[in-house]
């Protein structure tokens, strides 16, 4: 660079018109820093969501009647169990609990504490309660938020549930579940087996659904076909169905977004457009001299090129860093509601930092392109200006 | 709208090939202008106007050749990651082949590139000579890479919006593999008469280049893409996976092979597009290009090396072949 | 065409457009420079200085005729070329002195070399032979802004002489300075005149009327050299 007397002209140009450039790496700081926080967010927010659905079982049986999910008679698992390559076969029982004021509800989780769970996050998390201790009497495991909002509603050693029989159903709380569970666990209450099924009234043949896995990959499709065809009513629904369909959400948000930014991107365009048109008289001799001087277009060319992507470059890593900053460092104060608001119980998770090539490479794709597009016209009207402009 | 349309990825590339292609029509036009009213010979304003825009619908090219081919490295990836909303596929085989487009907008991206290169070298050379020797074969030739470029947008949104993310795909393994036992390889080759094509052909383009036979220099370096392409899937890709049976263009894409199919593919294509780029020129205009045909030989050697030595280190840390 | 001959202009025409209006501007021109030669151009004001010089130099294309520069018609030249030319073969000095009034001396001087594709070093050293030859040397690393007058038309000599070009073409150089720095103009003109460069000077100043190395005075009026006054090469 410094053995170029190109790039010591290119520096001295940039530095002359600092001002005109700080304008424009001041409209694309904002317009990269709001692009990126949204593709940081969620990003982290799908990561940590395919940790999450790692945890979940492989396989979940449920019935359908009427189009409507109703309860798995518990003989079912008997015919699973005999199915070779399963195992963990577990039953669940669960189903939303309104409170009292009908607006927030917890969604109450039975398990049976003996059997060896299928789902590994509740595993570990089990690992850690004194079973012994839970299981002596009617107590409950509760995620963050369940936490939070007995706590603020004054309830804060346990809770009394009415069933729909009528009666009343007092379970203390034992434990709060750690925080890291909190994206899927937030509004989770775990209970024993039966306690659900008293909770929500069910009878003790009756489970909500049936999980296991199936640790062969290969085996997939084959347990699959084999399962479905044990009853009419009777639908399996595998992990990779759910990681599609979160899929399928994460990137319909992204992806309306994006098309929000579309409209930025119009809207900086034009700006852009409108900028680098306004070439001042003084700008036009300044290039004209040039020329008169011996440079070509092509020479003119490349020296607004790089100009170009001076700024463009600077902005790009500005703007990324910044975002970086105010995600993962700060925790994207007020943005992370957009994403995780309309959660019913407030969510306190931390965002995981996450970049790869893809986020990389797709916002310097969307913001230099349009970008250069827009110069582009400008640029080359302002090189071939005629050199006997300098003789005026 | 269908999820495929609204992944993050497709949107972004979707956009700056919509983009492109609207610097394109402006390129277009302007190309017809001097097509129509071109007269080197005259002093008049319009040709001095012409022969400014000449410089517009050059550096519109010149970005636009840049993007695509960044772009090109995008839409791989892209499609690389769309195998995970594509039902059935592992890699992007699967999602290429999910309808009749993916295969030929590849093709068609391939194609542009070298055309857009060949416009480059065509123009530079333009340039050089003291009176637009060229402009006539440059401005059709720009003509064709538009209509073509107009085709390839049109199947990129065709593509996109015919992905069924609910129909299962075949992947690699059945579209490359050797499941019942047909042979895929082109006129009943085997592996072995194959790698010693590969091989032959390898020395025959570096010979024909270095003893300055421009057609048959040509014709053996058409060859050995081809026969390249078929080595790479079918011979060194394994020693890649280091899997006998992983036959596949894609997967080496991917980061579990430390993306180093975009080394082997980038040095293979990039190394036959100058070559050929320089024989069209020497063949067809008479000009010398020596360095584009040095440039080309060392990337084709690379690529060699780099298959060869895949090979090679598989052996010396087993001992055995695959 | 004499064979010593180095620019050579043959029923040279330009005229301008603006709406309906044609306004021709130079007419009929021939005329022919000799190697070594140092001619003054006078007229009024208006009378087409500035428009053949560009002509001259490449800057501006005639509406018709030829301008020959060492036997090679420049006027249909592409820009790469054009501007090739006029980076090896025109020193150009401008009535403005037209510097970059941001940059310094040196870095002004340095711009005719940076499409040539020179070390920084070779640029240096012609930059700081250059500005020598001026006699400018003592304020090289000062902004051009910050110069008198006469400093900033030595800076402008330097720059049109650092690719060392056959031809130098003035426009009204001593437009815009006093007396003295007119004189001193004058007497770096004759240097260079010795060195054998070919000189266009543009003007309506008298002091050229004068000029002892000039030799040829041609008249310009309205468009059309009217005769010419040789002195005879010295
Ligand atoms: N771009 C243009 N469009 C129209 N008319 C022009 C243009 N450039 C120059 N002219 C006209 O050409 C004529 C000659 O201009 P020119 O600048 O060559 O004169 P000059 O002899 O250099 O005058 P001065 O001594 O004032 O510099 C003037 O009448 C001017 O108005
Ligand atoms: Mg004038």
């Amino acid at each position: 660079m410094r053995n170029s007397p190109f790039f010591h002209f290119l520096t001295l140009e940039f530095f002359k018109e600092r001002k005109k450039h700080m304008g424009v790496i001041a409209i694309s700081l904002v317009i990269l820093f709001l692009l990126s926080s949204v593709l940081f967010i969620s990003s982290s927010i799908r990561y940590s969501l395919e940790q999450t659905l790692d945890q979940e079982p492989d396989f979940v049986v449920q019935r359908i009647q009427g189009g409507e999910r109703v309860s798995v008679p518990t003989e079912w698992m008997d015919r699973l169990l005999e199915i070779h390559g399963i195992s963990s076969v577990t039953a669940r029982v669960y189903g939303r609990y309104f409170f009292k004021s009908k607006e927030k509800s917890f969604l109450i989780v039975g398990v049976d504490f003996m059997d060896e769970q299928s789902h590994k996050a509740l595993r570990t998390i089990m690992d850690e309660v004194d079973l012994r201790e839970f299981l002596k009497g009617d107590n409950m495991l509760v995620g963050g938020g369940v936490s939070h909002y007995l706590k603020s509603h004054f309830y804060p050693k346990g809770y009394t549930f009415l069933t729909p029989k009528g009666a009343f159903k007092k379970v203390h709380l034992f434990k709060v579940l750690p925080r890291e569970s909190n994206l899927i666990a937030n509004d989770m209450i775990i209970v024993p087996i039966e306690l659900a099924q008293e909770i929500f009234g069910m009878n003790e043949e009756e489970v909500s659904d049936i999980t296991f896995n199936v640790p062969n990959d290969d085996e997939w499709a084959n347990v699959e076909d084999k399962i479905s065809s044990f009853h009419y009513d009777l639908r399996v629904i595998t992990k990779n169905d759910i990681k599609k369909a979160y899929e399928n959400l994460y990137n319909y948000k992204g992806g309306i977004f994006l098309i929000l930014f579309l409209i930025t991107i119009v809207t900086f365009v034009l700006i852009l457009y409108q900028r680098y048109s306004m070439v001042y008289s003084s700008e036009r001799r300044h290039i004209g001299l040039l020329r008169a001087l011996g440079w070509s277009i092509n020479d003119v060319l490349k020296l607004k090129f790089f100009e170009t992507m001076m700024v463009v470059i600077v902005a790009y890593i500005l703007g990324v860093g910044l975002a970086y900053l105010y995600v993962f460092v700060l925790g994207a104060p007020l943005l992370r509601e957009i994403f995780l608001g309309g959660a019913n119980l407030h969510n306190v998770i931390t965002l995981v930092p996450v970049l790869n090539f893809g986020i990389l490479s797709s916002i310097f794709l969307i913001y230099a392109v349009p970008f250069v597009s827009a110069v582009l016209i400008p640029v080359w009207k302002i090189a071939v200006t005629d050199p006997k402009e300098a003789m005026l | 709208m269908s999820e495929i349309l609204l992944s993050n990825q497709v949107i972004v590339y979707l956009l700056s090939e919509s983009i492109l292609f609207g610097l394109l029509l402006i390129a277009f036009i302007i190309t017809l202008e001097i097509l129509i009213k071109w007269d080197f010979g005259s002093y008049s304003e319009q040709q001095f106007r012409l022969e400014r825009r000449a410089y517009l619908v050059m550096t519109i090219l010149l970005f636009v050749f840049v993007v695509k081919f960044l772009l090109l490295i995008y839409f791989v990836f892209a499609i690389d990651s769309l195998s995970l909303l594509v039902p059935g596929a592992m890699c992007a085989a699967g999602v290429i082949s999910a309808n009749d487009y993916g295969m030929l907008l590849l093709l068609l991206k391939l194609l542009i590139l070298f055309f857009l290169l060949l416009w480059m070298a065509i123009n530079r050379y333009d340039l050089q000579a003291k009176n637009y020797p060229l402009f006539r074969i440059k401005s059709w030739l720009f003509v064709s890479i538009f209509l073509v470029i107009a085709i390839e947008t049109g199947v990129d949104f065709a593509y996109f919006g015919h992905i069924d993310t609910l129909e299962p795909v075949n992947c690699c393994s059945t579209l490359y593999g050797q499941l019942e036992g047909a042979n895929p390889l082109p006129f009943g080759l085997n592996t072995m008469i194959l790698l010693i094509l590969f091989y032959l052909l390898y020395v025959a383009v570096m010979a024909s280049a270095l003893s300055s036979q421009r057609v048959s220099f040509m014709v053996a370096l058409l060859l050995f893409v081809f026969i390249a392409y078929y080595s790479v899937v079918y011979f060194f890709g394994t020693y890649i996976y280091e899997l006998p049976t992983h036959n596949c263009p894609f997967c080496m894409l991917q980061k579990e092979y430390y993306y180093v199919g975009y080394l082997v593919w980038g040095a293979l294509f990039v190394g036959t597009y100058l070559g050929l780029i320089s024989s069209v020129m020497e063949i067809g205009l008479k000009v010398e290009r020596n360095r584009e045909r040095m440039v080309a030989l060392a990337l084709l050697s690379i690529f060699v090396l780099l298959c060869t030595g895949f090979v090679a280190i598989y052996y010396l840390r087993n001992g055995v072949f695959l | 065409m004499t064979e010593n001959a180095i620019i050579t202009i043959e029923n040279l025409n330009k005229h301008f457009k603006s709406g309906d209006l044609l306004s021709k501007v130079l007419k009929d021109i021939n005329l022919e420079i000799e190697r070594g030669e140092c001619i003054v151009l006078k007229g009024v004001s208006g009378s087409g200085k500035t428009t053949l010089l560009s002509i001259m130099g490449g800057l501006d294309r005639p509406s018709s005729g030829k301008v020959l520069v060492e036997g090679e018609s420049i006027s249909k030249l592409p820009d790469l070329h054009i501007s090739h030319f006029r980076a090896q073969k025109i020193g150009m000095i401008f009535q403005h002195f037209n510097l970059f009034d941001h940059l310094t001396a040196t870095e002004n001087v340095m711009i005719p070399l940076i499409p040539a594709r020179l070390s920084m070093d070779e640029v240096d050293q012609k930059v700081h032979s250059s500005l020598k030859l001026a006699n400018i040397s003592h304020k090289a690393e000062s902004t051009a802004g910050r110069l008198s007058g006469g400093e900033k038309q030595r800076v402008a000599i330097a720059r049109a002489l650092v690719s060392d070009p056959a031809i130098i073409l003035c426009d009204e150089p001593t437009a815009n300075l006093d007396r003295d720095n007119s004189l001193k103009f004058i007497e770096i003109l004759g240097q260079l005149h010795e060195m054998g460069k070919t000189i266009v000077v543009a003007t309506h100043d008298p002091l050229f009327d004068t000029l002892s190395f000039a030799n040829r005075v041609v008249p310009m009026e309205d468009g059309s050299l009217v005769g010419s006054i040789s002195k005879g090469l010295q």
